[in-house]
C-alpha cells in the first residue's frame, strides 16, 4: 500500500544498471595486443618441442610427421597429426577438436583415448568414443587422411614438404605441416603461442632456402564471432607472411588483436630458423 | 484488581498461541542479490582484459545477457507456488516482485542482443542488422534463442498496461504460459554462444543447477502437488448460497478438508468443471475455517466467472490450487487486533474473525458497505462477535448516498489504543489505500498493518 512511483523507480533501476556496467568496463584494466605476448611463452614452449623434435628426426630420415585434412564435424574441426616410424604409428595428437561449452569437455575426455587407439591399431580403423560420435568420426577421417599421405610421400621418396591432399579448413590455410625426410633446405618452424584478448595464436612456417614458401596458423582465436574474423584475416595474414617473407607485415583490419598475436609468433618463428 | 490481573494472565495465555513468523523475503532477496554478485564475478574472473571501446560493447553485452539469464530463472521462480513464497512472503507481493523482475529481465535481454550484435558489427565492419541475420544463421542455438526473444517480446507486449485490460484475463494467462517455451529456447544459446560458459565448466554446472532446480521446483508445486491434492480430496459443489445482493457462497464438499491444510485468511484457486468456466483458474478466499467435509467460499459477482458461479449444479467436480495466502494469524504480533473489510473483502475477515486467538474484547471487527443490504455474512458475524466478546462495528453510506469518512481521528475515537493492534485489511483498491492511509496516521505502525493487495 506504499505510494509506489513508477518512473522514479525505473529511471532508478535503469540508472543504477548503467552506472554498475559502466563501472564493471572502467575498472577493467585496458591492454594493447603487443603487451599481451608475455603469458603466452611458456604454453608456446610446449607446443613447440614436440614439432622441433619431430622435425629433427625427419632430417635424421627414420621418423615422419603427417597432418591429416582438416574434418568439419557438427560441433567443431578436427585435425589429426602422427608421427611414424618404420610404417608404425608412434604418436598421435589432434591439434585441433571442438571446444567451446559442452565440447570442450567432450574433446578433452575424447581426444586422449582416440590417440591412443590410434597407436595400438596403427590404422584409422578404431573405435569412437561413446558420446563423442561426432569428434570420432572427425578424427578417424583426419587420421586416415594423415595415413594416406604416409602411404604417398614414402612412395615420392619423402621429398614433398606441402601435402597436397590437405584442404584448407577453416584457417583457410593449407595445413600440410609434413616436413620432408630427405630434404635439408625446407624446414618446418612453428612460433610460440600468442595469448591476445580473443585467444590464441600459433603460426606455423615452412622455410625453404632462407625464405618463407608457406604459413599457416596452428590455432587461432575462435567461438562466436573470433571465428568468423579468423576465417577472415588468417588466410590474408598467411599470404603476407609468405609476400613480405617476414614479420613485418599490416595489420589486416577488424582484426587487430589476431594480426598482432600473429606477427609476435611468426617472429618467433623465424628467430628460430635463424638460430 | 483481581480482575485486571486475571485479565493479564489470560492475555499471557492468549500470546502464547500466538507465534508470530517472520516474512523470509529479507533472506531471499539478500541471496538473489548474492547471486547476481556471483554471476558478475564469473564474467569479471572470465575477462583478464578490455581491448577498446568495442570490447567494452561486446562486455556491456555479456554481463547483461549473464544478468538477463540468471533474472530468467528466477522470474519462473517467482511463479512456481513454492509454498514458502505463497504462504510467507504473501502471493501478492509475489507476483508483484514477478512482474517488476519480469520486466526488468526484458529490458536486460533488449539491451544485450542491442549491446552485443552492435559489438559484432563493430569488429566484423558490417551493419547491425546484417550482423544479426548473420549470427543468428551462423551461431549455434541461435535461431532458437531468436525464436524465443520473439516470444518472450511478444508476452511483453501483452503484457503493457494498455493493452492487457483489453485482453480477455484467461486469455492473456494462457498466452503468458508460452514463457516457458521462450525460456527453454534461449536456455541453450547461453551455454553454447556464452563465453563464460565455454571456459568455466564449473558455471555450467551452475548454471544447470539453476535451471535445473527452477524446472524442479515448477514441477513440483505446479502440476504434481495439485494433482495430489485433488486426487485426495475430490471436492465438489455442495450448495450455491446468495448471502446478499450479487454476492454468493458457494459450499464444497470433499474428502478429509479439514486436513487440507489451510489456514483461516488463505485463498485457493479455484476451477469448476462445468461448461464454459474449465479454462478459468481464480483466486478466492475461504469466508470459514475449513471443516472434515466442507469448504466455503464467498464471492462478489464482479466479471464472468464470479457472475457464472450463481449457476453452479451441485456436484460440480472442483479443481483447486493451494492453500496460497500469507495473510493469516502467524503475522500478528500483538494481542489486540482490528479486522477492517470493504465489500466482498470480509470473506478472509470472517475467518479470521471465527478463529483469530484473542481475548475477549480484544478482537475487532469494522465492516464497511455501501448499504446495511450489502453486509453479506452479518447474522453470522453477530453470532461470533456475541459467543467471542468481539466487537463488530460497521460503516455504510448515509441515506443520500454520502461516504463515510474513514480517517485518523474517527478510528482513534472507536478504538483509543488504535496503536496497539495488529491490523488486517481487505478491499477493493480505493478502500484499502485509504485505510492504509488513515491507519498510518492513527499511529499504528506499517510493519503491524496486514493486507493484500493483488493490483499490479
Amino acid at each position: 500500500m506504499k505510494k509506489s512511483h513508477p518512473l522514479r523507480r525505473i529511471v532508478l533501476a535503469g540508472a543504477a544498471t548503467v552506472s554498475g556496467i559502466v563501472l564493471l568496463l572502467t575498472l577493467k584494466p585496458s591492454s594493447d595486443p603487443a603487451a599481451a605476448s608475455a603469458e603466452g611463452t611458456p604454453q608456446g614452449q610446449q607446443s613447440v618441442a614436440p614439432q622441433g623434435s619431430g622435425g629433427v628426426q625427419a632430417g635424421n630420415g627414420g621418423d615422419q610427421t603427417l597432418t591429416g585434412d582438416v574434418v568439419k564435424t557438427d560441433y567443431g574441426n578436427v585435425q589429426v597429426r602422427i608421427t611414424m616410424s618404420g610404417g608404425k604409428i608412434t604418436s598421435a595428437a589432434a591439434i585441433e577438436a571442438p571446444s567451446g561449452g559442452r565440447s570442450t569437455e567432450v574433446s578433452t575426455n575424447a581426444v586422449p583415448k582416440l590417440n591412443q587407439a590410434a597407436i595400438q591399431t596403427g590404422s584409422a580403423d578404431i573405435d569412437a568414443v561413446s558420446g563423442a560420435t561426432y569428434t570420432s568420426g572427425g578424427y578417424k577421417k583426419s587420421l586416415q587422411s594423415a595415413l594416406d599421405k604416409a602411404g604417398s610421400s614414402s612412395a615420392t621418396g619423402g621429398g614433398s614438404a606441402d601435402a597436397s591432399g590437405s584442404t584448407g579448413g577453416s584457417t583457410g590455410g593449407s595445413t600440410g605441416g609434413s616436413t620432408g625426410g630427405g630434404s635439408t633446405q625446407a624446414k618446418t618452424l612453428t612460433g610460440t603461442a600468442v595469448e591476445t584478448d580473443y585467444g590464441t595464436v600459433q603460426v606455423r612456417i615452412t622455410v625453404s632456402g632462407g625464405k618463407i614458401t608457406k604459413a599457416e596458423a596452428v590455432k587461432s582465436p575462435s567461438g562466436g564471432r573470433s571465428s568468423q574474423i579468423s576465417g577472415d584475416a588468417v588466410p590474408k595474414l598467411n599470404q603476407a607472411a609468405v609476400a613480405a617473407g617476414s614479420a613485418d607485415i599490416d595489420a589486416v583490419s577488424g582484426a587487430t588483436y589476431t594480426s598482432g598475436g600473429y606477427k609476435e609468433s611468426l617472429q618467433s618463428a623465424l628467430d628460430q630458423a635463424g638460430g | 484488581m483481581s480482575t485486571i490481573a486475571g485479565g493479564r494472565a489470560a492475555r499471557r495465555q492468549t500470546m502464547r498461541r500466538i507465534r508470530p513468523r517472520r516474512s523470509p523475503a529479507i533472506p531471499l532477496l539478500i541471496a538473489v542479490w548474492a547471486g547476481a554478485a556471483g554471476v558478475i564475478w564469473l564474467w569479471w574472473s572470465n575477462t583478464p582484459s578490455i581491448a577498446d571501446d568495442k570490447g567494452r560493447i561486446l562486455n556491456a553485452g555479456r554481463i547483461t545477457g549473464l544478468l538477463a539469464g540468471y533474472l530468467m530463472a528466477l522470474v519462473v521462480l517467482q511463479m512456481a507456488r513454492v509454498p514458502a513464497l505463497e504462504r510467507r512472503v504473501g502471493s501478492d507481493r509475489v507476483a508483484r516482485w514477478h512482474a517488476m523482475s519480469g520486466r526488468y529481465m526484458l529490458c536486460l535481454t533488449l539491451a544485450h542482443i542491442g549491446l552485443t550484435m552492435y559489438g559484432y558489427a563493430l569488429q566484423a565492419n558490417t551493419g547491425v542488422v546484417d550482423q544479426t541475420i548473420e549470427s543468428v544463421k551462423t551461431l549455434p542455438d541461435m535461431g532458437k534463442a531468436a525464436i524465443g526473444t520473439g516470444v518472450l517480446l511478444f508476452i511483453g507486449l501483452i503484457s503493457v498496461g494498455g493493452l492487457r485490460k483489453r485482453i480477455p484475463y484467461d486469455t492473456w494467462y494462457h498466452i503468458h504460459l508460452l514463457t516457458y517455451v521462450a525460456v527453454y529456447l534461449s536456455f541453450w544459446h547461453q551455454l553454447s554462444t556464452g563465453n563464460d560458459f565455454a571456459v568455466e565448466p564449473a558455471a555450467t554446472t551452475a548454471w544447470y543447477a539453476l535451471y535445473g532446480t527452477v524446472t524442479a521446483l515448477v514441477i513440483w508445486y505446479r502440476v504434481i502437488t495439485p494433482v495430489r491434492l485433488n486426487l485426495r480430496h475430490r471436492m465438489r459443489v455442495e450448495e450455491v448460497v446468495e448471502e446478499a445482493p450479487g454476492i454468493v457462497s458457494v459450499l464444497i464438499s470433499g474428502k478429509r478438508l479439514h486436513r487440507i491444510g489451510a489456514e483461516p485468511g488463505q485463498f485457493f484457486r479455484w476451477r469448476f468443471l462445468a461448461p464454459g468456466m474449465r479454462l478459468s483458474s481464480h483466486p478466492y478466499s475461504l469466508s470459514a475455517a475449513p471443516r472434515p467435509g466442507l469448504l466455503r467460499i464467498t464471492v462478489k459477482a464482479l466479471g464472468d466467472h464470479s457472475t457464472a458461479l450463481k449457476g453452479l449444479k451441485r456436484g460440480t467436480r472442483v479443481w483447486a490450487e493451494g492453500p496460497y495466502g500469507a495473510m493469516t494469524a502467524s503475522r500478528r504480533s500483538r494481542g489486540k487486533v482490528l479486522l477492517m473489510a470493504g465489500g466482498v473483502g470480509i470473506t478472509p475477515m470472517r475467518a479470521l474473525f471465527e478463529t483469530l486467538p484473542a481475548e475477549r474484547g480484544d478482537l475487532t471487527l469494522l465492516y464497511r458497505a455501501n448499504s446495511t443490504q450489502d453486509l453479506a455474512l452479518w447474522d453470522e458475524l453477530s453470532a461470533i462477535a456475541d459467543e467471542r466478546g468481539a466487537r463488530l462495528m460497521y460503516a455504510v453510506n448515509s441515506p443520500d448516498g454520502e461516504r463515510p469518512d474513514i480517517n485518523p481521528e474517527t478510528l482513534r475515537r472507536k478504538l483509543p489504543d488504535i496503536d496497539e493492534h495488529d491490523v488486517f485489511l481487505c478491499g477493493p483498491p480505493g478502500f484499502a489505500e485509504g485505510a492504509y492511509t488513515a491507519l498510518r496516521g492513527a499511529g499504528v505502525p506499517a510493519r503491524r498493518i496486514h493486507h493484500e493487495s493483488f493490483e499490479l
